[in-house]
């Protein structure tokens, strides 16, 4: 009993092994995405946030959480975004000798793009991307708060100020 | 927690439909005036404890909003058009639960101002627009303000704006911790010669009426208070009205119709419980708290012989005049961190240009404050919208997050019939309730007035020393949060849905008050004006229940 109550952060730490473990991608498997849907899928949406020195969409699972969601609680989109996906992948043969999207190098993908970014379909993928990059964990995407760790965000539940730079020493003086 | 209970076949009191910012007062005042009271409510009830920091449970997915799929409104800009479902979600975004849209708002308690109460007498007529005087004024209202400031609990400081209107108490709390947003703000209005002052918020600063103080978690807009600093009717008058033994809430309780007899009195309403089965609660009386956007629908969804157009719609006004309050925004990229996603939206807020001015050559005027704005998910959304839509511009983009923070800037809104809500001709919700269809489009002026005020949002942060400065664009709005004027007071018959006191001109025992009772839009923050409204239409109403005169 006691070894245990002693042991609190190394009890947490397991748990948080266990949940990435079960997170990591070589458990996951898609359940609506076919592989090659699901490759342009994934270069499409690593060029709309893209991997440098920082994670990008590949990272923080967006192709898994767009998987998860059109066949849960966004399957009221899953309609317009098949059709989309075959129309964005029709166009792309079409214009580049039958090359799907994710076989084209980087360069020709972004060209590519910049001709189709105002579509409805690049609209609806460009949202779905950024849901999965920065919403709860719990969805399947923002894979160990990738997305928040991009942008600076701390998920936590209780602040004290000074919240930044600009407000340091301002409560000391006014309470205000 | 007594909480009474009702059977349907018993006559209580009053039915009131809504549990929100006006439903939650008017059950409080007329169960503490020892009147019977059953309120239906057609969202869940959920404890604190149950609210969660999910931007796609509560942005995306309906979570405590209307969902695309089950309660699914129309939307189209004139009566031309065909009204489509927008893809992401239904036009009017409001709160359905136990607490109403207190449950998610931001909790901007700014009192309305003399003026305008009385804009057109000062102004005149503006042609096209239906822009009225209230019925009442700034001095009928006041002691009201007061009630809510401290009956619901504001936190500010009384005396810090030249522009205030007069106040009978000082707030009963001082304002919550300044955010960098507000310093920045505040440094960059008073260089302009402006006068920033402490935002007015019903969140609490220190422990007050039994609720703890904001524990600056971040998520306020859109989202619920697990913590219970801010005021919601759920965690405020709601309680206090069942503690009196008078007063049941049913949740999960959705009103379709209300009913009526042969000598045109209402006698209840038919309502869906949990299961989708119907009930009738039989009463004296009924009140319509619905909020701005389902009270006009379930008046005109009770269309009965008598009354073909729907029920207290003589006049032909009721969904008419539909305001939504533009909000345009300025974003500014500072050196330093702010963290703007921690605690409340709005420190600092700023009245300078409250006041319509004809030599601007346009109607409108509006209020200016220091915000968050969204969370990670709406931010990176926004960001996406405003700047570089994708690749490496756009994820540079998304890391300035925490150095950021947007300046909001409020406007009128003018009253037009050309904007309204109606009952779409073919849509159903899940119930088969027939849906909401909105008409609407900012009349020029408040999109002129918009880019008035983010002009002068974007001097101040220019002056704050801001790195950059953007604006966002003003549109045309497709998305209403204040849904306000669509059954307006007023002392003529002809032109309002009901009279200075909340009742219906045509049904005697017909009350309505919520955001749809307001006949000109304020500068942007509604709330404290209707839960004003509903403590003194609650009293009123008492007395006439007392003197058997409903």
């Amino acid at each position: 009993m006691g070894a245990v109550t002693l042991d609190w952060a190394a009890i947490a730490q397991a748990g948080h092994d266990a949940h990435a473990a079960a997170q990591s991608p070589a458990n996951l498997a898609y359940t609506l995405l076919v592989p090659a849907d699901a490759a342009d899928l994934e270069a499409l949406t690593s060029q709309i946030v893209p991997s440098d020195e920082t994670p990008g969409a590949r990272e923080a699972g967006v192709t898994f959480f767009i998987d998860r969601a059109l066949g849960s609680f966004f399957a009221h989109w899953r309609e317009s975004f098949t059709r989309g996906l075959g129309e964005f992948q029709a166009a792309c043969r079409t214009q580049n000798g039958d090359l799907a999207f994710a076989a084209l190098p980087s360069a020709r993908q972004i060209e590519f793009l910049g001709a189709v970014d105002r579509t409805p379909f690049f609209e609806q993928v460009r949202l779905l991307t950024l849901c999965g990059m920065f919403s709860s964990p719990q969805y399947g995407g923002n894979r160990g708060g990738v997305g928040w760790k991009l942008i600076g965000f701390e998920d936590q539940h209780v602040f004290e100020p000074p919240f930044g730079y600009y407000d340091r020493g301002h409560h000391e003086r006014t309470g205000s | 927690m007594n909480a009474r209970k009702f059977r349907d076949s018993e006559t209580v009191d009053f039915v009131i439909v809504g549990s929100g910012a006006a439903g939650g007062v008017i059950a409080r005042e007329l169960a503490r005036a020892h009147l019977s009271v059953v309120v239906l409510e057609q969202g869940p009830r959920l404890v604190p404890a149950e609210f969660e920091h999910d931007e796609l449970k509560y942005w995306f997915m309906g979570g405590m909003t209307p969902h695309s799929v089950r309660n699914p409104q129309t939307f189209r800009r004139d009566a031309t058009q065909t009204a489509e479902r927008p893809p992401v979600r239904p036009p009017l975004f409001y709160a359905r639960g136990v607490g109403g849209t207190t449950l998610h708002y931001t909790a901007n308690y700014w009192r309305f101002r003399e003026i305008d109460f009385h804009e057109r007498s000062a102004l005149g007529a503006i042609s096209g627009t239906t822009f009225e005087d209230w019925p009442i004024s700034y001095a009928d209202l006041e002691p009201y303000y007061t009630k809510v400031d401290w009956d619901i609990g504001v936190s500010g400081l009384a005396g810090a704006s030249p522009f205030d209107p007069p106040r009978t108490r000082p707030y009963p709390m001082p304002p919550v911790p300044v955010k960098s947003s507000g310093v920045l703000f505040e440094r960059g209005a008073r260089k302009l010669g402006w006068h920033p002052t402490p935002a007015p918020l019903a969140i609490n600063s220190t422990f007050y009426n039994g609720r703890p103080a904001c524990v600056h978690c971040g998520f306020c807009h859109g989202f619920a208070c697990e913590v219970m600093a801010k005021a919601s009717s759920l965690t405020t008058v709601i309680p206090q009205a069942e503690a009196t033994g008078n007063c049941e809430v049913r949740a999960e309780s959705y009103v379709s119709r209300i009913e009526m007899d042969k000598r045109g009195r209402v006698t209840g309403v038919t309502y869906f419980d949990a299961d989708k089965h119907e009930h009738f609660q039989r009463a004296r009386a009924v009140v319509v708290a619905a909020n701005g956007g389902e009270t006009p629908r379930l008046l005109l969804n009770s269309a009965n012989p008598r009354f073909p157009q729907g029920l207290a719609n003589s006049s032909g006004v009721v969904g008419k005049n539909l305001m939504f309050n533009y909000t345009a925004r300025v974003l500014g990229l500072f050196e330093h961190e702010l963290n703007e996603y921690k605690s409340v939206q709005v420190t600092r807020i700023l009245h300078d240009f409250y006041d319509s001015d004809p030599r601007r050559g346009f109607y409108g005027g509006g209020g200016l404050d220091a915000r968050i704005g969204p969370q990670p998910t709406i931010w990176a959304l926004r960001a996406a919208g405003d700047g570089p839509g994708w690749g490496k511009g756009l994820k540079d983009h998304l890391r300035e997050f925490p150095r950021s923070m947007q300046v909001a800037c409020h406007t009128t809104s003018l009253a037009l019939e050309s904007n309204n809500i109606t009952i779409d001709p073919t849509l159903k919700d899940a119930w088969g309730v027939p849906a909401i269809r909105v008409t609407y489009r900012d009349h020029p002026d408040d999109l002129a007035t918009a880019r008035f005020l983010q002009d002068r949002g974007a001097e101040i942060l220019d002056a704050a020393g801001a790195l950059r400065v953007t604006k966002a664009a003003v549109t045309e709005s497709s998305l209403g949060f204040h849904l306000l004027g669509t059954c307006r007071m007023g002392n003529d018959p002809a032109k309002s849905v009901v009279d200075r006191f909340h009742r219906s001109h045509d049904i005697p025992n017909l009350f309505v008050c919520d955001g749809s009772s307001l006949v000109t839009s304020g500068r942007g923050q509604p709330t404290m004006t209707i839960q004003a409204l509903a403590f003194r239409a609650g009293e009123h109403i008492a007395g006439f229940a007392r003197r058997n005169e409903i």
